[in-house]
């Protein structure tokens, strides 16, 4: 499936790179849109006389919803939603992880078991029960819905963090530093980050998936983005509701959740064969 | 069996501070709990004041933890704020539906994905490993929620083939128990493969064949069985994933599971219920772990040789 160039390393397949191209241009238009005070009425106004217009109705390319509502502009608003909350989720995840990983994987049996005990106690608990009790202290909406879902997430990238640590730890040039009086600290700051690049990208990438499903789950269940906010995972709960009159929202939002993260998996995979060819030999 | 005592020790630990996270968390939330129970707003002070009293609000806050965790471990959980029911009646009410589309998807998951993982890898490169491996791109990309919706537009109200909501029939587990198992399977049918893929370039399979042994007991024996490793432990983690999206996937279903108890406790504020079923999910993870760790050791002699010196 990869082509291998000659110089051994897999390039990125150029068409996810313009796909995903195509969204993030979406979605900041939708970000603008719902942020400017004078343009956001496109994405909430309701128009009570022109519900359920069918895709390709004039003046309104994608339909309108049960309140008459234009798709395509709540589309938009709720993309640019998702990409806000994906790539906010994935920074504070890694740098969460990071720290605790490398605390965890460097500093010794304790450091490495009070890592591995918080960890265990993180994952008891579904991200949903962490977005209530921070919907109790922010208010339900998005802020609430990017620290939950931060806080469970780092746990995963911390365990991958630690196991890296634990077995670069023990290879040669890490000790030649360790003999040359490089400080723990320093070592683990310079040394063992970079070694650590490739699985950093290949998580942040899978992050930013994940918590944009979790993101539209999370507010289709109604514990996330609060209506009007146009979140793909509102748009969904909301055409849920009217599934037998319009199909429409429910496919179009659903579609559009679905091919985004269809194109970050594929992104994934392609990075993490760039830099493990142990994986590419087996596709 | 020393491993097995101190594992379980472990999850004694981690299981009490889950308990410690899930009741802190519950109470520092704002939003007064009597607040769920009365109109604080036109109720006299001193009726708010002996609810508290009844509930045990006015005790100092270990006390009230105390009391919880004393709650917790002897079965007394309290009584729902809206209902009036005690908890271990809704609990029980509602657990073996969640058991039973929990199970369901686990063994739809993995009885398909496992067989479909390993044909895919002994084809490799052939149109079977291709159209496995891209169906199961789009499973795993598709949120298990949007493909319900998907399932009941089209399954459910055009071709009127299945119920989409209710429990009343052994008919309205298969949607959501397919639908649960949609992203898992294609989890595993990838792992699966990549596992069996690496065992199959192995030296032992030459030697295997150099003995004789015929193809079949090759593949759904040896290889079969080394690969199993990373397919147990994909299977912990799904437990926990499982049973995130079971909380959805009931929800839109309408299947009267522990997961609508738990969001449905949430958006009432019904503190008792909800913090005995965040308890119970975190206990059934934790525990499910801890027997991953157990039957990995069985399965993998490695881990068991190096555990014992690490240990």
């Amino acid at each position: 499936m990869a082509s291998t160039p000659r110089s051994g390393m897999v390039r990125i397949n150029p068409w996810i790179l313009v796909a995903l191209a195509v969204y993030a241009v979406a979605g900041l238009t939708g970000i603008v849109v719902l942020l400017s005070p004078t343009m956001n009425n496109r994405m909430t106004d309701t128009d009570l006389t022109s519900t359920f217009l069918h895709p390709l109705s004039p003046g309104h390319p994608l339909g309108t919803d049960s309140l008459g509502r234009d798709l395509m502009w709540r589309l938009l608003g709720g993309l640019g939603v998702s990409i806000c909350v994906g790539v906010g989720v994935a920074l504070i995840s890694i740098v969460l992880g990071l720290a605790l990983g490398v605390f965890g994987g460097f500093f010794g049996r304790t450091a490495s078991f009070a890592t591995g005990l918080v960890v265990d106690v993180t994952w008891a608990f579904p991200a949903i029960l962490l977005a209530i009790v921070f919907a109790g202290w922010l208010g339900p909406g998005l802020p609430a819905v990017v620290l939950a879902l931060a806080l469970t997430g780092w746990a995963s990238f911390a365990v991958i963090v630690r196991g890296e640590m634990l077995s670069l730890r023990e290879r040669d040039f890490i000790a030649a530093a360790r003999v040359l009086g490089v400080s723990r600290l320093k070592i683990s700051l310079t040394h063992l980050l970079v070694s650590l690049f490739p699985v950093t990208m290949v998580v942040s990438v899978f992050f930013v998936s994940t918590s944009i499903v979790a993101e539209s789950g999370l507010s289709f269940l109604g514990l996330g983005a609060q209506p009007p906010t146009p979140s793909l995972g509102v748009i969904l709960a909301e055409g849920r509701d009217y599934l037998s009159q319009s199909w429409w929202p429910v496919i179009l939002a659903g579609a559009l959740l679905t091919g985004l993260v269809l194109l970050l998996n594929a992104l994934a995979d392609n990075v993490r064969d760039r830099f493990d060819p142990r994986s590419r030999r087996l596709q | 069996m020393r491993f097995a005592l101190q594992r379980l020790a472990y999850a004694v630990l981690v299981l009490f501070l889950a308990s410690v996270v899930t009741f802190f968390s519950m109470r520092v939330t704002p939003g007064d709990v009597t607040a769920s129970i009365v109109n604080v707003a036109t109720t006299p002070p001193e009726v708010v004041e002996k609810l508290k009293e009844q509930l045990g609000l006015n005790l100092p806050i270990w006390q009230q933890y105390w009391n919880y965790l004393t709650g917790m471990v002897t079965g007394h959980l309290g009584v729902s704020l809206v209902t009036k029911l005690p908890v271990t009646t809704l609990i029980a009410n509602s657990a073996s539906y969640t058991v039973i589309l929990a199970i369901s998807a686990f063994f739809v998951a993995f009885g398909l994905g496992v067989p479909i993982g390993v044909i895919a890898a002994l084809n490799r490169g052939g149109w079977f490993d291709r159209v496995a491996l891209a169906v199961a791109s789009f499973f795993l990309a598709i949120p298990n929620f949007v493909l319900a919706l998907v399932a009941v537009l089209v399954l459910g109200l055009q071709l009127r083939w299945l119920p989409v909501s209710g429990s009343t029939s052994w008919k309205n587990l298969i949607l959501p128990a397919l639908i649960l198992a949609a992203e898992p399977c294609a989890l595993t049918v990838r792992v699966g493969r990549t596992a069996v893929l690496e065992q199959l370039s192995a030296d032992y399979i030459r030697t295997l064949w150099a003995r004789g042994i015929r193809q079949v007991r090759i593949h759904w024996i040896h290889v079969l069985r080394n690969s199993l490793s990373p397919i147990i432990s994909l299977g912990s983690i799904q437990v926990r994933t499982l049973l995130g999206y079971t909380l959805i996937i009931e929800v839109i279903f309408r299947w009267p599971g522990l997961g609508t108890q738990l969001v449905n406790s949430i958006l009432h504020r019904d503190y008792p219920v909800a913090q005995a079923l965040a308890l119970l999910l975190a206990a059934v993870v934790i525990i499910s772990s801890a027997l991953t760790d157990l039957v990995y050791r069985w399965a993998d002699p490695r881990v068991r040789l190096s555990g014992s010196e690490a240990a």
